[in-house]
């Protein structure tokens, strides 16, 4: 169930992109994760990861970010998320509370960051 | 470096498809002349439509600046005014939801021109060949042949998708006249309609190095009182290559969407 309802407010940018008023644009949600998925595919990409709060409780996030092509413009590549890895996720979380957030940047361990160009979406 | 393979080799193609079709002409069009003069202008290169304001009067949205071909609307006859208010465009301002969308482009139909410029925005590249100017659009891998040679359309051309498109040069800007097309595409993102008339004519001009600029001009008496279009800007990317973009790539989250439309969010 919980799937299903990620995936419809995730498939919002790639054709239906009033789906981009899903997500708050207004500010930014920070969270550190470890990640569980990372799927670089076309028209969007996935970052999976659980964060695990205060009281020990472990929820699962997902990170959308454009489209493959784009990102490896922008020198992302299929290795280069992997399971386990403790990142910083910073995006625009979705304003139902699900746990969707459209990715504007990506924190590494070293302090490196990736940031997400989201020029290729419209509704910005 | 495996585009530009693809692209020889899909010109390779054309050149023998194209023979067929020679017996129904009194002029042998099809065969392109091995050896031309080089274009008076290099518009080569992978181009990206600019996302930069053209000017600070006002705010201008993302999607005005790389996914449309103008902010004015156009004045259109009653004919194709009821098509306009059939289109149900999935993205812009007059979206619905994708349930309720008939773009074609949903089923993954050609965009046609200029739509496949805007459909998503991407980046096209263009590449001189002896006698013809070939435009590559990263969208669905769909490739223009801007025929240089001096040809003239067909007196009776078949109805496609794509058109049929001649290039002259006027100075250094290349003017690309496009007829011959099929009434199943839209015009821009937001379901412009346009009848097998369409005839679309760009000015392609190279301003400077790292500039190039489109002006599209749209002519169908039948759905358009007097003609339109826009100017676009193009900013190149020294760096990049197309990518590989497959419409039907868009399925799935197409099927998920569909399954979860109407479901409140918990």
């Amino acid at each position: 169930m919980a799937l299903v309802i990620c995936v419809a407010l995730l498939s919002a940018p790639a054709f239906a992109h009033h789906g981009a008023s899903v997500y708050d644009s207004t500010k930014l949600t920070t969270f550190k994760g470890t990640v569980t998925e990372f799927h670089f595919m076309n028209p969007h990409t996935e970052i999976i990861f659980d964060v695990t709060g205060a009281d020990g409780k472990v929820d699962k996030w997902t990170g959308e970010a454009p489209s493959l092509t784009a990102m490896s413009r922008l020198g992302w590549s299929k290795g280069m998320f992997k399971p386990g890895d403790q990142l910083t996720f910073v995006g625009n979380a979705a304003k139902s509370g699900s746990h969707i957030m459209r990715l504007r940047k990506v924190v590494f361990p070293n302090g490196k960051e990736s940031v997400i160009d989201r020029s290729e979406d419209y509704a910005e | 470096m495996f585009l530009r393979v693809v692209a020889v080799m899909l010109a390779g193609a054309a050149m023998l498809a194209a023979a067929p079709a020679a017996p129904a002409q009194t002029k042998k069009t099809s065969a392109v002349k091995a050896q031309s003069p080089p274009p008076p202008a290099d518009l080569s290169g992978v181009w990206r439509r600019s996302r930069r304001a053209p000017d600070k009067a006002r705010k201008y949205t993302i999607y005005e600046l790389a996914f449309a071909l103008t902010s004015e609307e156009p004045s259109m006859t009653p004919w194709a005014e009821a098509k306009f208010k059939a289109n149900k465009p999935n993205i812009g301002p007059r979206s619905v939801a994708l349930s309720e969308s008939n773009d074609p482009i949903l089923k993954c139909a050609p965009p046609g021109i200029p739509r496949a410029y805007l459909v998503r925005a991407e980046p096209i590249e263009i590449a001189n060949i002896p006698g013809r100017v070939l435009m590559i659009f990263e969208y669905d891998h769909f490739v223009r042949n801007i025929f240089t040679d001096g040809r003239p359309h067909p007196g009776d051309p078949n109805p496609t998708w794509m058109g049929d498109s001649i290039g002259k040069w006027d100075g250094d800007t290349l003017v690309v006249d496009t007829l011959g097309f099929n009434d199943k595409t839209w015009l821009d993102n937001d379901g412009h309609p346009h009848s097998e008339d369409l005839h679309v004519v760009e000015r392609i001009r190279r301003v400077n190095h790292d500039t190039l600029t489109i002006d599209t001009t749209i002519e169908d008496p039948k759905a358009y009182t007097k003609p339109w279009g826009g100017h676009a800007i193009y900013d190149l990317k020294p760096d990049w290559n197309l990518g590989e973009m497959v419409c039907e790539d868009n399925d799935t989250y197409q099927d998920m969407q569909q399954k979860s439309e109407g479901k409140a969010p918990q």
